[in-house]
């Protein structure tokens, strides 16, 4: 029965059945995931033609009536208000009422007590649970999309994950098209895309929504315009429903910490809220407008990620019959020799040999039985295979990592590591770790900021491998290292062909692997040991500076004590009980004529710590060398001009020959 | 009725079923225990008279830190005779500084022919002028001060009581405890020569007579709860006793038990607890009775390392305290139970067994390379069937067959057996 189901749903009705599982849980959730997914497009989009990116973002507010007209639907004045959730009953009234009227004589009694009054807090109006609706836009300046591939690019959701292994960016490869089946669900509206490619002369535009039943895309308008200003890039348009109140911090965190992970990019989030300006006097709670710029900081790229092979030991049985049914080659030799890395034509003869007398080189790959097939597995997973090389992925960089955390941080101190490749699983991946202390809008304690394949992860952050490293497995007092009241910023990037996400919506990284756990701690470590000779140095100078008066908080207390045992012995001297000799008397004599004092004492004790500190000071000024002057910091923004080039492209750079 | 009958005969055919080996019936007449018990206390009575050697006699090759008990007159001067060069320093301009004998665990060494930790002879500045240091070294003066005013007045106060005089510069108790026990290795003195005293932990009861402060004391007849131990072991004089041996127990409940069970007059002995950890009044006083009655101890203890600590701590000295274990040890303690071979020799159930966490495995561990476990091969042996089983078990484990098992059928037997390490 359930697979009746499942032959009959198509792909794009089994992701609108179960939304979830691609962030779309409820309506804020989708603003958000919607945003992230059109952003994250754009990226990779720029990054194919290696342009540095620059996009621009804008969610915009669209209030009931607008909404109305643009899907055609008269506005109805309520008849019948009772029918209504928000209407207020008359006792709910009453009751509000009272309310109010106590306030206010609160507020008349502070007033005339000369108290501070405290600003009338908005009453909130009853919870309404109409939806609120959103324009997202997204606008970027990659490659574009070839005009006739547009439709499908959106309106078909295809199930099948792409031949090959890549590290990517996205979690589903569904990008904008769960949005836009979002959009279809909520509001109905079309998706709007312009679209040109670098050195077409004319731009698309394409207006369609998306036959979730059939999977197919359904056109309302898909022409050709002129492009005379030759831009290139990408503008997506889409209506949802949303929540801006509940998860516009979420969208901001990850706007922000998109930044420090792609410093080469420039963002520009627009809000715009429905109420005009003039109203935002009288509305007690407004959603202000708001527009942040992300700056670029640098331009230099990481590469792109390269395809590569599965390695033997990271594929089931399930992936080795789909490679059999795509491969090219014709024969098991050829097989094993192309479709995996790692694996050379003598390595594939041997490993051919020992899986016994069935199989031969020569043997025709599309004809291996179901049990053949289960053998060859059964020898990957024995077999000894060489680890996979890193050089296919695509780590963000330590110096980008630095520079990021720098632009959008502004911390005290900032190090980063960047961790050598490993595997897990036959997947190779790499951890960098950043760590910065102070900043602005950083908390008191630690902040953890997760990056898989070089996208923000936000949510389900206490289970993650990373939060649960820096909180557990970390000493940080080691390291001189306040944890409760220290700004720490932790900042891990793991990048892999295949990230072991866990939970439904792929949110975290599970604690249990104990390769990437292990990698995580190290690169946290190692940025520790970096910072840890800059605090100590801190720490020295803070001492410096409060060393006289930590000492002299102390002189009173130390000199009573030693004078009041003197003071007991002058008196019993002073009655001839015990005797004394030489200055031993001459001292007490002094201190029972009051010559010596415990004044005098603590005169001369402050002076002796007024010297040590001296001698200190100087000690520690020929150590530390001058003083430094104040730094500035400047950025020298890059020349703005355009070169004809020619790329050449490489894992670990790409050659611009400008011509 | 009918019921009520039915389940006392259940209860006590139950009875002699938790019995299982039926130990019981193993037990000879208690005077034949007492036999044995009599030939142990000759047997440790003549070993006893041999005086322990004494750190100087060794003639070991490093210098050794340890401190005697000092007139209260003595304890006086020397603080003077400090202050003075103390007053004289500052007045030079130089500040002035503390040399402190360093109690850390670099610093101590276990003596086998002893038996027992002593402090080597390490110490370390501690100047007024650096602000590591500043803080311990205004506490220490102003702990002087307070000595010498009760040196003055000779009077006793409480550790507790010192930390009042001056709760805003000492902050927190535990911070004047260890300064007093820095103190009294600067002067080179014991604890006690101080007059500063921790109030009441330990209590004895049994077969003791002895009198604190001029009063005479009959451990018989104290009650149950028997007699809280003085905390200033000058008090204590003229110990008699007709007992055979002293029991030493680790917890409080066991202790009750044995008293309300009258043990010791069933087996001559003195029972003495100190409630967990041994405070220094405690083992005072046992080493004083060892030494003065030449009594056997047996030590009646978890199945725990913990259990095999605080036998330790009575037996060479704490740490903490190294530069004081020549007067705070008694050596050769019997360890008499629960040990870990117990629990399958008495068949304790496994219910009344718990596992051994990480950190008591540690310990464990921790506590298998200490030579005071080593020098004993009965203890590595049990101390390993420890860490292996990984079960530990209390005292109280033996209640499951009776509440009052520890005293009718345990111990008995255990002595019966000569089963002590």
């Amino acid at each position: 029965m359930l697979c009746f189901i499942f032959i009959v749903e198509s792909p794009a009705e089994f992701f609108a059945d179960n939304k979830n599982i691609a962030g779309f849980d409820n309506p804020g959730k989708c603003l958000y995931t919607t945003v992230r997914e059109l952003v994250e497009n754009a990226l990779d989009s720029a990054e194919a033609i290696a342009e540095l990116p620059v996009i621009e973002i804008t969610i915009e507010e669209i209030g009931r009536n607008k909404f109305n007209s643009m899907i055609g639907l008269a506005n109805h004045e309520r008849v019948d208000e009772a029918l209504y959730d928000d209407f207020e009953t008359d006792k709910a009234r009453e009751k509000r009422l009272a309310k109010e009227a106590r306030f206010q004589e609160t507020q008349a009694k502070n007033a005339a007590l000369g108290k501070k009054v405290k600003a009338p807090t908005a009453f909130k109006p009853t919870k309404s649970r109409e939806a609120s609706y959103y324009r997202v836009t997204c606008k970027d300046n990659g490659r574009g999309m070839p005009h006739d591939d547009i439709p499908n690019m959106f309106g078909r959701v295809l199930s099948g994950t792409k031949y090959g292994l890549k590290q990517t960016r996205g979690k589903f490869g569904l990008g904008a098209k769960m949005a836009l089946i979002w959009s279809k669900m909520s509001t109905g509206l079309p998706i709007e895309i312009f679209s040109s490619m670098k050195g077409h002369t004319f731009s698309s535009f394409c207006r369609l929504d998306i036959d979730i039943h059939r999977n197919i895309p359904h056109i309302h308008v898909h022409e050709k315009r002129e492009n005379h200003e030759r831009w290139h890039g990408a503008e997506i348009q889409i209506v949802i429903e949303g929540n801006w109140t509940t998860y516009r911090s979420k969208i901001l965190h990850y706007m922000r910490q998109m930044a420090v992970i792609t410093p080469y990019a420039q963002f520009l989030f627009k809000f715009l809220s429905e109420s005009p300006e003039y109203l935002l006097f009288l509305c007690l709670n407004p959603i202000k407008n708001m527009s942040v710029r992300f700056a670029r900081r640098t331009d230099i790229m990481p590469p792109a990620p390269l395809e590569t092979k599965y390695h033997p030991s990271a594929v089931d049985l399930l992936l080795i019959k789909r490679l059999i049914a795509e491969t090219s080659k014709q024969n098991l030799l050829q097989f094993l020799q192309h479709e995996f890395v790692n694996v050379g034509k003598s390595h594939a003869e041997r490993l051919i040999g020992e899986m016994g007398p069935d199989f031969s080189p020569k043997m025709a790959v599309k004809s291996l039985t179901s049990q053949q097939i289960v053998r060859i597995h059964q020898l990957f997973r024995q077999a000894k295979f060489d680890d996979p090389s890193g050089d296919c992925l695509s780590p963000a960089g330590e110096y980008n990592l630095r520079l990021g955390i720098i632009k959008e941080l502004h911390p005290d101190m900032v190090a980063t590591y960047s961790g050598s490749a490993q595997v897990f699983e036959g997947h190779p991946f790499i951890v960098e770790a950043g760590l910065s202390l102070g900043g602005k809008d950083v908390k008191q304690g630690l902040n953890v900021f997760r990056f898989a394949n070089r996208i923000p992860l936000l949510f389900e952050q206490g289970a993650d491998v990373v939060t649960r490293t820096a909180v557990k497995r970390i000493n940080w007092s080691n390291y001189k290292i306040n944890q409760a009241q220290d700004k720490i910023g932790v900042f891990v990037s793991i990048v892999s062909t295949k990230i072991p996400f866990k939970g439904t919506g792929k949110e975290y990284i599970g604690d249990d692997i104990s390769e990437i756990a292990s990698a995580v701690k190290t690169a946290i470590q190692q940025c520790c040991i970096q910072l840890k000779s800059k605090i100590v140095k801190r720490i020295q100078a803070r001492e410096q500076q409060e060393r006289k008066r930590s000492l002299n908080k102390y002189i009173p207390n130390a000199t009573s004590a030693i004078y009041e045992i003197l003071k007991e012995m002058s008196s019993s001297h002073a009655l001839k009980r015990r005797r004394y000799e030489g200055k031993d008397a001459e001292l007490l004599k002094q201190v029972s004529t009051q010559i010596v004092t415990e004044g005098t004492l603590r005169e001369k004790l402050a002076q002796h710590v007024e010297q040590v500190d001296y001698e200190m000071a100087l000690e520690y000024a020929t150590q530390a060398g001058v003083n430094e002057e104040p730094r500035e910091d400047i950025f020298i923004p890059p020349l703005e001009a355009e070169y004809e080039c020619t790329e050449l492209f490489s894992p670990i750079f790409v050659f611009r020959l400008v011509a | 009725m009918a019921d009520k009958k039915k389940r006392r005969r259940a209860a006590s055919s139950s009875d002699s079923e938790s019995d299982p080996l039926h130990f019981k019936s193993k037990l000879k007449p208690d005077s034949s225990i007492l036999q044995t018990l009599t030939a142990l206390k000759s047997a440790s009575a003549s070993s006893s008279s041999s005086r322990p050697a004494s750190l100087s006699s060794l003639n070991l090759p490093t210098a050794f830190r340890e401190v005697s008990d000092l007139p209260l007159s003595s304890v006086q001067s020397t603080i003077e005779s400090l202050a003075l060069s103390l007053a004289h320093s500052i007045l030079a301009g130089h500040g002035f500084s503390f040399s402190v004998p360093s109690r850390a665990s670099a610093n101590q060494l276990y003596v086998p022919e002893l038996d027992r930790i002593v402090l080597k002879d390490k110490s370390s500045s501690r100047p007024f002028a650096s602000v590591a240091s500043v803080r311990k070294t205004t506490i220490t003066a102003r702990i002087l001060q307070l000595i010498h005013q009760l040196s003055l007045k000779n009077i006793h106060v409480t550790k507790r009581d010192l930390f009042y005089t001056d709760v805003k510069l000492f902050q927190d108790q535990s911070q004047s405890d260890s300064i007093l026990d820095d103190v009294s290795c600067i002067l080179g003195c014991t604890r006690s020569s101080l007059n500063v005293v921790a109030s009441e932990k330990g209590v004895v009861v049994g077969r003791l007579i002895f009198s604190d402060n001029g009063d005479m004391i009959d451990c018989t007849k104290m009650g149950m709860g028997g007699k809280a131990i003085p905390p200033n072991i000058d008090r204590v004089a003229d110990m008699q006793s007709d007992a055979l041996f002293i029991l030493l127990v680790e917890k409080d409940a066991a202790y009750m038990r044995l008293a309300e069970d009258r043990f010791y007059n069933r087996f001559p002995c003195i029972i003495v607890t100190a409630k967990g950890q041994p405070d220094v009044a405690t083992r005072l006083f046992l080493r004083k009775m060892k030494n003065e009655l030449k009594l056997p101890v047996l030590a009646l203890v978890d199945s725990d390392p913990y259990g095999l600590k605080i036998l330790s701590v009575y037996g060479c000295g704490s740490k903490n305290m190294s530069y004081d274990s020549a007067n705070l040890t008694t050596p050769d303690i019997k360890w008499l139970g629960v040990r870990p071979s117990d629990l399958d020799k008495y068949k304790i159930p496994e219910q009344c067994r718990l596992p051994m966490t990480e950190t008591d495995i540690k310990t464990g561990k921790d506590l298998l390379e200490e030579d005071f476990v080593k020098k004993n091969p009965g203890w590595v042996e049990e101390l390993n069937l420890m860490v292996k089983s990984k079960q530990k078990a209390e005292i109280q484990a033996l209640s499951s067959f009776g509440f009052q098992y520890l005293t009718e059928v345990y111990l008995p037997l255990k002595l019966q057996q000569k089963d002590w390490l």
